[in-house]
């Protein structure tokens, strides 16, 4: 049964103690109990969310960065590269020939 | 056009050096652009006819006037549907067409294999006098229509009436009111859906860049920009809204222009990017690359294809 509301599924159910013969008041069951070990756990799971949620939405964000970066910007770079070279190409036969070479059609 | 270098200003001072501030000469201005084309930069720039599969296109000239085209098309086609999931059907279809070209008279005709049939014609009647006409035929009743427009072209003005099938009339009128600018104003009337509106368009440009806005009663706002960088490359963004719905779409895009190839990329505010490519190859012919990605509605689409002859 949990105590709380159930959040991204990460928090773990209260467990009623299994030794229930037990004197309620031993060492452990009473530092399991006390407010600090409570609160720490709390705290543990509301770290363990809120990282879950980053990583996700990092990826999402990466994700979608990637792939648009690969649409936009990676033919560009090609084209532009293709274009320096054939500019050097024409550069070396024009001095070389001494005569402004052709375009390739 | 000529302007008059303002007169007085080098009397007393050094040799006159010509100045970029010349008198506007108002009775000269030139010719504005069509009133349809208004934006025609960006939409060049902007709008590259992105597909999805492949497209193989072939033109052959028979005659300098007369050219024949064989165009095949493979791939998925998405139907309208109401559902937020889009339904892609593989379809094939081959389109013949003919093209006739003279410098009065322009007649292009195109048949596809579902039986659509569309048609240009283009006809310069005297100097300032032409008609165009754009049909479409199709086998589903009620599909088809066409339309005239008569064009008349003045010194520094253009007006243009449209004649439509289903009550479709409509006029537009465009000025040039400086050597830069251009204003202009439409109505329509469509008696089929019962609509009429009013629109403005105005266009503003230089060397180096063009800007233009159009505005029409039937909620559309369309603003455009597109700057020159250099002769090769130009950056182009768009803006259009509709007040009636309440619905935005801006985008941006580059269109290089380079000796091998043409590449246009956009992003959009739906979430749109894309990408043209259209490269020469040494043969003589040009290889088509496509490419959206929605990343909103998680919509891919690539596409290539070869087009030989023009």
């Amino acid at each position: 049964m949990a105590s709380q509301p159930r959040r991204g599924g990460v928090s773990l159910p209260e467990r009623r103690g299994a030794k229930s013969g037990e004197n309620s008041s031993s060492v452990i069951a009473r530092l399991r109990e006390s407010p600090i070990v409570l609160r720490g756990r709390q705290a543990a799971c509301d770290a363990a969310f809120v990282t879950k949620k980053l990583l996700k939405s990092t990826g999402k964000a990466a994700w979608i960065a990637g792939t648009t970066f690969l649409v936009l910007v990676v033919p560009l770079i090609i084209e532009m590269d293709r274009e320096q070279q054939l500019n050097e190409l024409e550069l070396q036969q024009a001095s070389l020939l001494g005569t402004p070479s052709q375009p390739p059609k | 056009m000529e302007g008059v270098v303002p007169p007085g200003t080098s009397t007393q001072s050094e040799v006159p050096k010509p100045t970029k501030e010349e008198r506007v000469d108002y009775m000269n201005l030139p010719c504005p652009i069509p009133y349809e084309e208004i934006h025609r930069e960006s939409f060049m720039s902007l709008k590259p006819e992105l597909f999805e599969g492949m497209r193989f296109d072939f033109t052959k000239l028979l005659n300098p006037n007369f050219a024949l085209s064989h165009s095949v098309y493979m791939g998925p086609t998405a139907i309208p549907s109401q559902s937020s999931e889009t339904i892609k059907i593989p379809t094939a279809q081959y389109e013949f067409g003919a093209n006739f070209i003279d410098p009065k008279l322009m007649l292009v005709g195109r048949v596809l294999t579902d039986g659509r049939l569309t048609t240009r014609v283009k006809c310069d009647l005297t100097d300032r006098l032409s008609i165009k006409v754009n049909a479409q035929l199709t086998n589903e009743p009620h599909m088809s229509h066409g339309i005239v427009n008569i064009d008349y072209k003045g010194k520094d003005y253009r007006t243009q009436f449209q004649l439509g099938n289903g009550a479709l009339f409509g006029a537009n009128y465009i000025q040039s009111v400086t050597p830069h600018l251009s204003l202009g104003g439409e109505v329509f009337w469509a008696g089929q859906h019962r609509k009429s509106g009013v629109g403005y368009a105005a266009r503003y440009e230089t060397d180096k860049m063009v800007a233009a806005g159009q505005v029409a009663t039937t909620g559309m706002v369309a603003l455009s920009y597109v700057q020159k960088v250099s002769e090769k490359v130009s950056l182009a963004s768009d803006l259009i809204y509709n007040y009636m719905s309440r619905d935005v779409t801006a985008s941006a895009g580059y269109d290089y222009i380079l000796r091998q190839c043409r590449l246009r990329g956009k992003i959009d505010s739906n979430g749109c990017a894309s990408a043209f490519l259209e490269e020469r190859l040494n043969m003589g012919f040009k290889f088509i690359l496509s490419a959206e990605i929605d990343h909103i509605r998680k919509d891919y689409k690539f596409g290539f294809g070869i087009t030989v002859g023009e």
